[in-house]
């Protein structure tokens, strides 16, 4: 992905070379050429065309920031509510991401979105150990995890 | 950084770091130069320098950040007491009284007119001075048992 992006920059600085004016609107402009080249020439490369992985970054924020919103509209429901039902635990929940940087992200978006807190990764760096505000639904919890964020960050990465 | 012996991972604050070290970082460089007109200058970039290097002192341990950042902090703290004295001394080149600000507009190939202050040198003695005496306390707490 990252080489994609490289070899385009370059095809717009070429391009900015070739019309012999410097101006961000030249570099846009080879951009798109360059584009549209490296989209022709996808095959090519070991790794799909990077506006996917591009468009799958956007889609992890999305997730997010719906995750979020909904996530504290749910805490505001439990502080508001007169008598508290709730187990709290810690669960273990097993990930299938492997590089630093995705597990990072992964145990980010489980804590920033309230309900749910991650407490510790466990040394071969497999298991996370989150503290969920609400044990009692920790499957729910499990598959809301792998099925939004995890599928959502290997998208990005693949 | 001596650790309790309760051994955690740390990966989520070492990957976060990693990101972080670098925005504080050119965050600090901006703090430098921005201290001509607006709030900033050498000392507190060089302490937020010095603090993103704190950072990684605190994610990582001594050694790691030592092969990282291979500069002996105490000669850098000497080198900036140097430019600034030589920013002070180049003043007698032009026979004027020790310390005599200079500045002016200057052509860059890249920036284009930019004014230019002897000031900045002094400044960076300053930043240099900062860095290298914080680092220098830092690591020489952090290293004894």
């Amino acid at each position: 992905m990252a080489f994609q992006l490289l070899l385009n920059v370059f095809i717009a600085f070429l391009w900015m070379f070739l019309q012999n004016t410097y101006t961000l609107v030249t570099f846009a402009v080879g951009f798109l050429f360059g584009l549209l080249i490296i989209f022709g020439m996808r095959r090519f490369f070991s790794t799909r065309f990077y506006l996917y992985n591009v468009m799958a970054v956007f889609t992890l924020l999305s997730i997010f920031m719906k995750e979020l919103i909904m996530a504290n509209v749910s805490v505001l429901k439990i502080i508001l509510t007169p008598k508290l039902k709730l187990t709290p635990g810690i669960f273990a929940y097993e990930t299938e991401l492997t590089k630093a940087w995705e597990i990072t992200v992964l145990s980010n978006l489980i804590t920033l979105t309230p309900g749910t807190l991650v407490v510790e990764i466990s040394e071969d760096n497999k298991i996370l150990y989150i503290h969920a505000m609400d044990i009692s639904n920790e499957e729910d919890a499990r598959k809301d995890i792998r099925d939004s964020f995890e599928k959502a960050i290997k998208e990005v990465s693949r | 950084m001596k650790r309790t012996n309760l051994k955690t991972n740390d990966l989520i604050l070492q990957t976060v770091v990693k990101v972080v070290f670098f925005i504080i970082f050119i965050y600090s460089v901006y703090i430098f130069f921005a201290g001509h007109y607006t709030p900033g200058g050498g000392f507190v970039g060089g302490l937020m320098t010095s603090s993103a290097i704190v950072l990684l002192l605190l994610a990582y341990d001594v050694k790691t950040v030592a092969s990282v950042i291979p500069v002996n902090f105490l000669k850098v703290a000497a080198a900036g007491l140097l430019v600034a004295l030589g920013t002070g001394l180049a003043s007698f080149l032009y026979g004027v009284p020790f310390l005599t600000h200079a500045h002016g507009p200057v052509h860059l190939p890249v920036f284009g007119e930019v004014e230019v202050a002897s000031a900045t040198a002094f400044d960076l003695g300053v930043y240099m001075v900062v860095v290298g005496v914080t680092m220098t306390i830092i690591q020489t707490i952090g290293e004894t048992e």
